[in-house]
């Protein structure tokens, strides 16, 4: 029973964290981190802009 | 003993998936359950992936996960980033996964369920994943550089301006076809337009709240998202039914066009994050959940597949698209199988994102896969439709006839029988006034969607099939419409380089001018052969698909050649079939079907037969007064589609003769096999880091 509650719990975490990959959440955590920043309106402003900036200059599959 | 046991279960699914394919392969003219189509391609992918990309895995491309790749080496906490593997996995398969998988294979079962599976298994297992895995680990070794780069840095810099020339070619068909899905599938539909038209709205609103009101809530914000979208399914039922309201969303194709045209420019200029951005992450969330929710579907209701496996079609008479088996199956069902697109995404973010040179077989070979499933579904849910209704909905009036009856006894003259009255019910069950005539394959797919997520649901009445049918229509237009605000935006940018090299201005990014004309350029692009395929009378897709088919795999072609360079270079020569057969094929598939699309005699395939019809439609005065402008507009607009063709055959061309050209140079020891990975380094990342 506790196996198969840790291979759930470890399920439901990789789906929250793709989600939040998906989501470019993760990825705004890992700027703040890496700048030393805290998060405020303006700081995710300038991580979405510079993320969305590079995100649509690739193509998009069909 | 873990090792024979080991053995013997792979000899399991191997027998497993034999059987499987025997079973869907032998005709006995009854119905096939679903559910050994399902086994053939869980067992055929299993092997694949244990076997053939593991061998490719360590003797081909010899990974070490000793060497650090570009996330750790380059890691920046933005683009690079070493990221668990299964997390990558899932980015990577949202980024492949667009409406390619879903459309293709829908169209493609004109020619019975089989010829569309047993490609997908095999151009999947043999071709597309490889071309996704090998390209991924190109650009892992060369700091995540994207196929443009390593054409030019590997083939040369024809090569690298052959490349960029081409996938901004393909992209303006590429966009061009899946608007006309899009507009095919709304045409005269106000409940599936007004639940599209709300989205945008929507988008705005998340885009604000995303940046105004809770700033970085991606997650919060396209949950309530959905929960509006989904409002918005139930809004459109009583739109579709007001007097006033109604009729206004009830739009013809040319209007539709317009205004898909008009949003594809608006979202191009405007700001990223009010309403591209916000639609995106929408419409991955909502991608993910309906094709696990079409698998446990599809494993639930276990639907029994209504088409046979091979039609009369086979021989080119097909009404969705003309064209034999032979090539046009295999450019029809592109995405699925193999797709040149893909390499673009595993030369993008994926690369950058590996933490260990081995995570490369699950993200790279690993997701093509599921996207080959993906593709399985499309023709599971087509198939299972009565076939019919499945051609009713798919072909287009100037094939089967402008009028229900004369449509349906076109239809049942074939074999398929279909009755006024079963259409006239069915449109009734889904909230529309007619299911005629809807090419583009959005549709049908949608209905097979409905079916089985309604046969889920027993008891919940005719009401929800409505809603799934509209449900799997939003979820289609959805993500279209993503890829078409995406694309005019990386188009956009693409022209800009090129022009940029002109006159510098005009590459600017930032210089609203150069932004305006570009945008507007590629928009007009798209839209003219948009436009075009809206007023084709063969329904357009006839003419789009497999142009866009032929340029998608021609640009797997390319990335093959980049693939078939890089391992010559590593002096892996005696592998190369790995690269060259599938390359093979898909010059043998494409040069085939590009030939026939522009010089055959039969006017439904060939463009210049066609041309040369009109054109003597005219001058035996068979067409007179205002139909003869609009005749000359078709003349033209399919001699534009011949030279397109022809434009893509000597593109290629050019690449290819390049590459055999310095392949040979090297081979003999003419030419030096300049190896231009990164040095290696040994990795520090700790496990617990990833």
């Amino acid at each position: 029973m506790n196996t198969l509650w840790l291979h759930l719990r470890n399920a439901g975490r990789l789906a929250w964290g793709l989600l939040r990959e998906l989501g470019d959440e993760n990825a705004y955590a890992r700027h703040l981190e890496v700048h030393g920043r805290t998060h405020s309106g303006a700081e995710w402003r300038r991580f979405s802009e510079e993320r969305l900036r590079a995100k649509y200059a690739r193509a998009k599959c069909c | 003993m873990n090792k024979i046991v080991g053995r013997a279960l792979w000899a399991a699914v191997s027998v497993v998936a034999a059987l499987a394919i025997a079973q869907i392969a032998g005709e006995r003219g009854e119905p096939v359950n679903s559910m050994w189509v399902v086994l053939a391609a869980v067992c055929t992918f299993l092997i694949g992936f244990r076997f053939y990309a593991k061998f490719i895995a360590a003797k081909v491309m010899l990974l070490d996960d000793r060497r650090a790749t570009p996330a750790e080496r380059l890691r920046n906490g933005h683009d690079f980033e070493p990221t668990n593997k299964w997390i990558l996995f899932g980015h990577h398969f949202a980024a492949i996964a667009g409406p390619g998988p879903l459309v293709g294979p829908t169209l493609a079962a004109q020619f019975g369920y089989l010829p569309g599976t047993l490609w997908i298994l095999v151009g999947c297992v043999l071709g597309g994943a490889v071309q996704d895995f090998i390209i991924l680990f190109c650009s892992m070794r060369r700091n995540g550089k994207s196929l443009g780069q390593m054409a030019r840095e590997e083939i040369g810099r024809v090569g690298g301006f052959t490349a960029l020339v081409t996938v901004l070619l393909i992209m303006i068909i590429l966009l061009a076809v899946v608007a006309l899905v899009v507009v095919n599938a709304l045409k005269g539909s106000p409940w599936g337009t007004f639940t599209i038209a709300a989205t945008m709205p929507i988008a705005v609103f998340m885009g604000l709240y995303l940046r105004y009101l809770r700033p970085g809530k991606v997650l919060e914000v396209s949950a309530i998202g959905f929960v509006l979208v989904l409002a918005s399914i139930f809004g459109g039922e009583w739109v579709a039914h007001h007097a006033v309201l109604g009729p206004m969303f009830t739009l013809s194709g040319v209007a539709l066009a317009v205004s898909v045209i008009i949003y594809g420019f608006a979202a191009s200029a405007l700001p990223v994050w009010l309403l591209l951005a916000p639609r995106d992450y929408l419409s991955t969330f909502v991608k993910l959940g309906v094709v696990l929710l079409l698998g446990a579907g599809i494993l639930f209701v276990r639907p029994e597949l209504q088409l046979p496996a091979v039609t009369r079609f086979v021989d080119g008479s097909g009404p969705i698209f003309a064209g034999k088996i032979f090539p046009f199956c295999f450019i029809t069902i592109a995405c699925g199988a193999i797709s040149g697109f893909h390499s673009l995404i595993s030369s993008g973010t994926t690369p950058k994102m590996i933490a260990r040179e081995s995570h490369a077989w699950p993200v790279g070979y690993g997701s093509m896969l599921l996207e080959g499933f993906v593709a399985i579904m499309a023709i599971i849910s087509a198939a299972a439709l009565q076939p019919g209704i499945f051609f009713a909905v798919n072909s287009p009036a100037g094939i089967v006839g402008a009028t229900p009856e004369a449509a349906t006894a076109t239809i049942t003259a074939w074999g398929f029988p279909v009755t006024p009255q079963q259409m006239a019910q069915l449109a009734d069950q889904v909230g529309e006034s007619s299911l005629f005539y809807r090419t583009g394959g959005a549709p049908s797919l949608a209905l097979g969607m409905a079916h089985i997520f309604a046969e889920g649901m027993r008891g919940a009445g005719r009401a929800i099939l409505g809603f799934w049918y509209h449900f799997a229509i939003m979820f289609e237009a959805l993500f279209i419409l993503t890829v078409i605000d995406a694309g005019t935006r990386v188009g956009r940018f693409m022209l800009q380089d090129l022009l940029g090299q002109i006159h510098a201005p005009l590459g600017r990014t930032s210089w609203m001018p150069g932004v305006i004309g570009s945008s507007a350029a590629i928009v007009l692009a798209w839209g003219y052969f948009l436009y075009q395929g809206v007023i084709d009378p063969l329904g357009g897709i006839n003419t789009l698909w497999p142009l866009f088919g032929i340029a998608n795999q021609l640009l797997a072609t390319i990335a093959l050649c980049v693939a078939t360079t890089v391992l010559i270079k590593m002096h892996r020569a005696r592998y190369l079939w790995i690269t060259c057969v599938p390359m093979t094929w898909l010059v043998v598939a494409c040069y085939s079907a590009a030939w026939q699309k522009i010089f055959s005699d039969v006017p439904r395939i060939g463009f210049l037969a066609r041309a040369n019809q009109l054109q003597g439609l005219i001058d035996s005065g068979k067409v007179t007064g205002a139909k003869v402008a609009e005749t000359q507009t078709m003349i033209f607009n399919e001699r534009l589609d011949a030279a397109v063709c022809a434009l893509f055959l000597v593109l290629v061309t050019t690449i290819l003769v390049d590459s055999i050209r310095l392949w040979a140079g090297i081979l003999k020891g003419s030419r030096p096999a300049a190896v231009t990975e990164t040095p290696f380094v040994l990795t520090q990342l700790r496990p617990e880091e990833i």
